[in-house]
């Protein structure tokens, strides 16, 4: 064993600090006295995932720290980045925990996942959580809400954080690097698995799939850290041993410490940092919201002389924006950065956590704006909750819960027992202006006394005129209704009547008059007002507000063809039909 | 009273004047190209059949209004060019129509055919970009005006992406990346994802336009064909684009078998 780093050779355990961006891991050598492990994982909202480490692997949280998570002796860190995607495919495929009954670990994880808490089991061919690899260990896959892909493993010898599975073109070669750089111990796993044992933790090399692997710069485990002494000899060394800096040693900005770090590239194009004892992390902050300038703005206009709003808009940083004003904010004028990244975040799990991280990337991990600190939409009444109902309103929401409870009984008889956003008709209005998950474009193009309205979800277009014409006759009721626009100074103002009340927002009905509010504030925001007036259900009328912005370099409206490919609706009707058929034969 | 006759029929001669006059002038837009602004609708059999036809049954449950009408077709030269494993696709389309019609379906209809079918469409023509919203299936599309490279399409689609430039007073609008899914008519008529297609609107005074599509597609076609017709503009003074969304009345052809008691 060629140890080139005598004092890193000397050390036990490595550390790994995994970096990650969505999350980025790094494993940190520790330097020689210590037993320091830690893991950098990034995500949009370290305090978040914090919580998710430590209620579902059992990691603890780190006093003074609320980026990192101490996992059984690694520690495992989270920046504040946007992800370029999961783990797969990089040089670092994942990392792996080991606990004494994997079934009962899987099992729970399942029944979390189940509620929605962004746990993500990879299950087997055949459908089950958990395999076993002769001669090995018991073994099964999940994923983390950041993409980080994590193997659990029974393995009673190494419990904890058991493992980092670098995926290699030349496993041998790869092992080989790491010893001369960092150290270890060349060791087999169980006698079947080759590896590098820093102290409890195992560094294992396997046959990369295909080609070569993406660089782990910017995906979920960004990098993986091992820790040194002294950062000035040991940089030496490693540079003697034919490791290249990436970044020279420096105390980076915002350090907690004035402990240097270092970044290098290993093989496969894994990204290493080097972090001298006594490193805790960089302070990260979010960007800003984009925030109205207070001097007023003058927006450009069309050649024709009407404000000009045209463009590629999104909802996205508007996601999460509770419609009514949570009860336990009532005093709260703003969210701080972090906690509407948190919201955010928790809100796009509850929605789409079994989703692939790549695909959901596309959709809000690719924005360029910090989530809204806004804490609900509603501004009048100004305590932000919807108004009191009129007795035909509390009838109304009271038989609409009737008719849910009679659906879940009644299991789809057809198409018709479902929502129409479920069928592909439409989200209504004003729901179908609302922040999505996904698919959140709004585009707008305007000709001379006209605004056409692109909503990318479902896929609608609203033709507002902004000139004066004829209504509707009372008896052609639509689902969007009967829309008539005007210019009121820079403000385009929407009116709606004559809904055919098919949909309904919160409980509105066909009386619904709505008025909406299109006011460009600067070059990059759209301010959205919409005014929901329909007195045979609240005493009052409500008025919520939200922004979104402009985003036509990188956003391109695609065609959300929702009915043509909505499998979902053939999957629920004949999924009911199963469930009606045993419940004849008398199995369910 | 005879005093107010006279009024009468001044007034009507005056209106016809007024017509006669906008139908002379192509109006121009703000950058001097013609404005292509306005509801517009075709008129004719296209949508039953692009190629010549004569009368045909229809389902039986709908006697004479399912009757297909007979037309002229609007294929310059007649007919559509297919390869001939292409013509038994076709014929195989019309045999099961009454089920596969992406139509019958209310599915988007890929273009060209969403400018032809019976039901008016919007163009909103602005200083970057043209609108298109028809009136069947929320179908709509963005002409691009203001790529100078068109990029190729991000992902493929029904109503495919459409990159348009003006050619003296024709709009110019080629269409690519589509899902191969569309037909182009009732009778089955048909292309692959590898269709292309080039548009041309050249405005015919105020109130027509004529429409030209040519469709290349060297898995289907053995060479590249056009269809010709005029579009003409709809003269109420209210009309409008009225919301169709069709899905709810497709619902019994896709999921018809699907139901607690089935209908199909």
């Amino acid at each position: 064993m060629t140890i080139t780093l005598p004092r890193v050779t000397s050390v036990l355990p490595v550390i790994a600090a995994l970096l990650v961006a969505m999350p980025a891991t790094s494993t940190n050598a520790v330097a020689a006295e210590a037993e320091y492990h830690h893991v950098h994982i990034t995500s949009f909202a370290p305090a978040v995932s914090v919580r998710w480490y430590t209620e579902h692997l059992d990691c603890q949280p780190i006093a003074d720290r609320n980026d990192a998570a101490d996992c059984h002796g690694v520690e495992v860190t989270f920046v504040p980045q946007a992800t370029q995607g999961g783990t797969q495919g990089t040089g670092v495929n994942h990392i792996s925990f080991s606990y004494p009954d994997l079934t009962a670990k899987m099992e729970e994880l399942e029944s979390v996942g189940s509620r929605g808490s962004g746990v993500r089991l990879q299950r087997f061919e055949g459908g089950e959580m958990v395999r076993e690899a002769p001669g090995l260990f018991k073994y099964g896959f999940i994923f983390d809400p950041w993409g980080t892909r994590i193997e659990l493993v029974e393995d009673s010898d190494y419990l904890g954080f058991h493992h980092i599975h670098l995926s290699s073109t030349d496993p041998d070669a790869t092992l080989a690097w790491y010893q001369s750089v960092f150290g270890g111990e060349r060791d087999s796993l169980r006698g079947r698995l080759d590896g590098l044992r820093y102290g409890d933790v195992w560094l294992l090399a396997m046959e990369h799939e295909e080609g070569i692997p993406a660089t782990t710069e910017g995906r979920a485990i960004d990098h993986i850290g091992f820790v040194v002494a002294d950062l000035g000899n040991a940089a030496n060394e490693m540079q003697n041993a034919g490791a290249e800096f990436q970044q020279e040693p420096t105390v980076p900005e915002n350090a907690r410490t004035s402990a240097q770090r270092a970044f290098i590239y290993g093989p496969d194009n894994v990204r290493l940092a080097v972090v001298e004892s006594g490193f805790a992390g960089v302070d990260s902050t979010f960007a800003a919201e984009n925030t109205a300038d207070s001097t007023p703005y003058d927006p450009a206009q069309t050649p024709w002389g009407e404000p000009d709003l045209q463009g590629v808009w999104t909802g996205n940083a508007a996601h999460g924006i509770p419609l009514e004003r949570p009860l336990d904010l009532a005093d709260v004028e703003n969210l701080t950065a972090e906690e509407a990244a948190a919201r955010r975040e928790g809100g796009t799990l509850g929605s789409i956590w079994g989703y692939e991280r790549e695909w959901r990337d596309t959709t809000l991990g690719y924005d360029k704006n910090a989530p809204s600190t806004q804490v609900a939409m509603i501004v009048d009444p100004p305590n932000g909750r919807l108004p009191e109902r009129t007795p035909e309103g509390l009838q109304m929401a009271e038989e609409a819960g009737r008719a849910a409870a009679l659906y879940t009984e009644n299991r789809s008889a057809g198409p018709e027992d479902l929502t129409p956003y479920v069928r592909c008709i439409t989200r209504g209005l004003p729901g179908l202006m609302m922040p999505s998950i996904y698919n959140n474009g709004l585009q707008i193009v305007q000709g001379p006394g006209f605004v056409a309205i692109q909503k990318e979800m479902i896929h609608e277009t609203r033709v507002i005129p902004t000139e004066e014409r004829a209504p509707l006759d009372a008896n052609l009721k639509t689902y969007l209704g009967d829309p008539h626009g005007h210019w009121e100074g820079n403000t385009l103002v929407v009116e709606t009547k004559n809904f055919n009340g098919r949909t309904n927002y919160r409980g509105s009905s066909a009386d619904m008059k709505l008025t909406e509010r299109f006011t460009r504030t600067a070059d990059n925001r759209l301010d959205y007002q919409f005014t929901v007036d329909d007195p045979k259900v609240w005493t009052q009328p409500w008025t919520g507000v939200f922004t979104f912005n402009l985003d036509n370099e990188q956003y391109d409206v695609v065609e959300y063809a929702c009915h043509e490919g909505n499998y979902g609706m053939t999957n629920i009707l004949s999924g009911a039909r199963a469930l009606d058929k045993e419940r004849a034969e008398g199995s369910r | 009273m005879k005093n107010l006759l006279t009024t009468v029929a001044a007034v009507v001669v005056l209106s016809v004047c007024t017509v006669s006059a906008q139908t002379d002038e192509t109006p121009r837009a703000w950058d001097g190209n013609p404005d292509l602004n306005g509801i517009w609708q075709a008129i004719g059999t296209a949508h039953w059949n692009l190629e010549p036809h004569p009368p045909g049954p229809g389902h039986p449950d709908l006697g004479a209004i399912g009757a297909t009408p007979p037309g002229l077709g609007v294929v310059v030269d007649g007919s559509i060019p297919y390869r001939p494993e292409a013509l038994q696709q076709k014929q195989d389309n019309f045999t099961n129509r009454m089920t596969n019609d992406p139509e019958a379906k209310c599915f988007m209809p890929g273009v060209p055919r969403a400018t032809y079918l019976p039901y008016p469409f919007q163009i909103i023509q602005g200083d970057k970009k043209i609108q298109v919203v028809y009136g069947f299936a929320e179908a709509s599309r963005t002409v691009h005006m203001d790529k100078d490279n068109p990029e190729p399409p991000p992902i493929d689609s029904w109503m495919g992406r459409s990159h348009g430039r003006w050619d003296g007073d024709t709009l110019v609008v080629d269409v690519q990346g589509f899902t191969g899914e569309a037909w182009f008519d009732r009778a089955g008529n048909f292309a692959s994802a590898a269709l292309r297609v080039e548009e041309r609107y050249t405005p015919m005074g105020r109130n027509a336009i004529m429409y030209e599509a040519t469709l290349t597609d060297d898995s289907v076609f053995t060479r590249p064909w056009t269809i010709r017709m005029p579009l003409y503009r709809r003269l109420e003074d209210n009309a409008r684009v009225i919301e169709f969304k069709c899905v709810e009345y497709s619902e019994d052809l896709l999921y018809g078998h699907l139901r607690r008691v089935p209908t199909r």
